[in-house]
């Protein structure tokens, strides 16, 4: 086929990408400018390094980055790690493998708000988990799990929702490897965890990557779990950026804003290079 | 003591078996060759042998050892699949290699297997390159030599050359043989290709519907086929019904046939009154000699290079001819005859 002319190819290409690209340059470009300065609504505007100084400096700040980063990545990781046993135990049709796999994808369907009240009705001090684990006699009498400080309701939350991400992304490409490959694997002497980390993890470490990439985002801006049954002494960083927002401080909001957005990148690609070397290793 | 030894085996999938008491002996250093139509069990045996299915009954020894119950990566057995199955995120030395590295072998003796192998198969030149990076030969090599680096006990292949062409398949035939036979392996061999079974084996294993028919040496298989089905499946042979009518003398029968009277050489007595009898092609004699002379009209003739096809028409039976020369063409008479010791005996069908 001849190349169209390049006028052509982006008169053609500006209805879809061009729009994506104003809109999200729009987006970065006014939250790059806020956080240093510019577009203030409060003061003068103008260029300065204050409210990154300011805002960096705060111990608040710090701990709402790593907070974020902890929920991000462990999310992400726990979500692919239960996956994908899910995935390669789907593999092969069997008699309700299609049920269950509806099952297991229903989350998706869900809103994260929906299931999070859903949650918390379970986990409340009268809800049927106490008085179930009461009446079993684990517990001597009902306790407050909701809001619980190590974030543990929040991630269970999490993974919840977006192991069907992962599951769906893992399902197609473990589907792809051939049955043979696996059994020549085994064969030759892999157990379960070698044909897992020599064979599977590496032919299917794409898929592996888009889903952590996909759910550390997502985890990483978590603002609607966080706010219903996250702890209460932490502040993820969409929490903290709404914190400002409430106090109309625009400029340092932006600041977060902007660190959420490098973060995101350099987790992503963080993320996904560590699965690149731990399962593809170098080829050799 | 026997490499492998297969005991009353019997594997069903739901109710429908696939393999039907099979009991078998293969000895060490052995090739032997399993050889059937599409469906008769012969992958399902092989996965038995090597652990990939339990056996509904039945028993596996390999190396004189009970194997039932021990999954396939802990059986000294390696296969050559017919899909080749080479792992396509791997070099092919990764590939040639990985057998060994799940055996956890010192890295010194590794490369000191991996020099050897790379030798015996011929894959210097494509070390680094990835599976899809070669050719269908080259990949089935590569399969070989994953295969044998590990120097399994037992070397199962499952039709390994189907996907091969005529030429090359024939190269790669003498290749496995010569390796084989250099590192003393056991092997057992799947192929649904009768030329390939007689060309290679020590001993071929005949199965039908998951039964095993008939074993022996390719020649035993070949000229003492016992049913018709072992008869019609291995080379080609015409097979008559016939109905014994005198033992002439110790040895020889008088036989009514469709074709006429014809009078038969054996060792072994007929099993019955009336059963099948066959002979081969090949053994056919121009011209009218003995006391089996018969004369039929050629319907269609097929020149195959080193000899002729003739099917022959002897009244209302057709009977397939192979001759040297042959000047007569279609619609002509031939007359030909068939030795006493070149007819058989088969089993009563049924
Ligand atoms: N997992 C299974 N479930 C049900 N039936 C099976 C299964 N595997 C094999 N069979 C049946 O067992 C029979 C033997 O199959 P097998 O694959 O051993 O044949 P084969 O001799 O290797 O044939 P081919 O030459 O075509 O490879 C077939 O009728 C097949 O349908
Ligand atoms: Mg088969």
């Amino acid at each position: 086929m001849r190349q169209p002319a390049p006028w052509k190819l982006a008169l053609l290409l500006f209805p879809g990408l061009g729009l994506i690209l104003i809109f999200i340059g729009a987006v970065i470009y006014i939250a790059v400018a806020q956080s240093f300065g510019y577009y203030n609504l409060q003061g003068e505007s103008g260029w300065t390094l204050e409210f990154w100084e300011r805002t960096v400096g705060r111990r608040a700040y710090e701990r709402s980055v790593s907070y974020s980063l902890y929920v991000g990545i462990v999310s992400a990781v726990l979500s692919v790690a239960l996956a994908y046993p899910l995935a390669l135990w789907l593999r092969k049709p069997f008699k309700g493998s299609l049920t269950v796999s509806a099952i297991l994808k229903a989350p998706l369907l869900i809103h994260g708000i929906v299931a999070a009240f859903l949650f918390l009705n379970v986990i409340s001090y009268h809800g049927i988990l106490n008085q179930f684990l009461v009446s079993l006699g684990v517990f001597d009498g009902p306790r407050r799990l909701q809001n619980d400080d190590n974030a543990i309701g929040l991630l269970i939350m999490q993974v919840w929702k977006n192991m069907p991400i992962a599951l769906l992304l893992l399902t197609g490409a473990v589907q792809a490897i051939s049955d043979d490959v696996l059994r020549a694997a085994r064969d030759l002497g892999a157990g379960v965890w070698a044909r897992f980390r020599k064979i599977i993890a590496p032919l299917s470490v794409s898929a592996m990557q888009a889903s952590l990439i996909i759910i550390f985002i997502g985890a990483l801006a978590d603002f609607t779990f966080q706010t219903t049954i996250g702890p209460t002494n932490r502040q993820s960083m969409a929490q903290y950026m709404d914190w400002f927002k409430e106090r109309a401080r625009w400029n340092e909001a932006a600041v977060v804003g902007v660190t959420l957005m490098v973060l995101s990148l350099l987790g992503s690609i963080g993320l996904a290079g560590a699965a690149q070397l731990i399962f593809r290793g170098r080829r050799k | 003591m026997a490499a492998i030894s297969i005991i009353d085996l019997v594997m069903q999938f739901d109710g429908f078996t696939a393999v039907d008491h099979v009991s078998l002996d293969v000895g060490e250093g052995e090739f032997v060759t399993l050889l059937g139509p599409s469906g008769c069990g012969k992958t399902t045996l092989l996965n038995l042998i090597s652990g990939f299915l339990q056996p509904t009954s039945g028993r596996i020894e390999i190396g004189g050892k009970d194997v039932v119950g021990v999954p396939p990566e802990a059986r000294d057995t390696a296969i050559c699949f017919q899909s080749y199955a080479l792992f396509p995120h791997l070099s092919v030395q990764e590939n040639l290699i990985f057998g060994l590295r799940q055996k956890g072998t010192p890295r010194t003796q590794r490369n000191a297997r991996l020099e050897e192998i790379v030798g015996q198969v011929d894959l210097g030149a494509h070390l680094d390159k990835l599976p899809n990076q070669l050719s269908g030969g080259q990949q089935q090599r590569v399969a070989l030599g994953r295969a044998l680096a590990v120097r399994p006990f037992v070397i199962l292949f499952d039709e390994p050359l189907s996907n091969l062409d005529a030429k090359l398949r024939e190269q790669v035939r003498i290749e496995i043989r010569k390796i084989q036979r250099d590192f003393g392996l056991t092997a057992i061999y799947v192929t649904h290709d009768q030329a390939e079974a007689l060309a290679m084996s020590d001993r071929i294993f005949i199965m039908n519907n998951g039964r095993l028919e008939q074993s022996g040496a390719p020649e035993e298989i070949y000229y003492a086929p016992r049913t018709r089905f072992v008869a019609d499946f291995v080379g080609s042979a015409n097979i008559l019904d016939a109905e014994i009518t005198e033992e002439l003398s110790q040895g020889r029968w008088h036989v009514v046939t469709p074709i006429g009277p014809l009078e038969i050489q054996s060792k072994s007595a007929p099993r019955a009154k009336s059963l099948p009898i066959c002979w081969r092609p090949e053994t056919a004699i121009a011209g009218k000699e003995g006391p089996n002379a018969l004369t039929g009209t050629i319907t269609h003739r097929a020149f195959q290079g080193h000899f002729t096809d003739l099917i022959v028409d002897l009244g209302g039976t057709s009977q397939r001819l192979q001759v040297l020369r042959n000047a007569e063409g279609e619609g002509d008479k031939v007359d030909f005859s068939i030795m006493p010791h070149d007819l058989i005996f088969l089993e009563p069908d049924g």
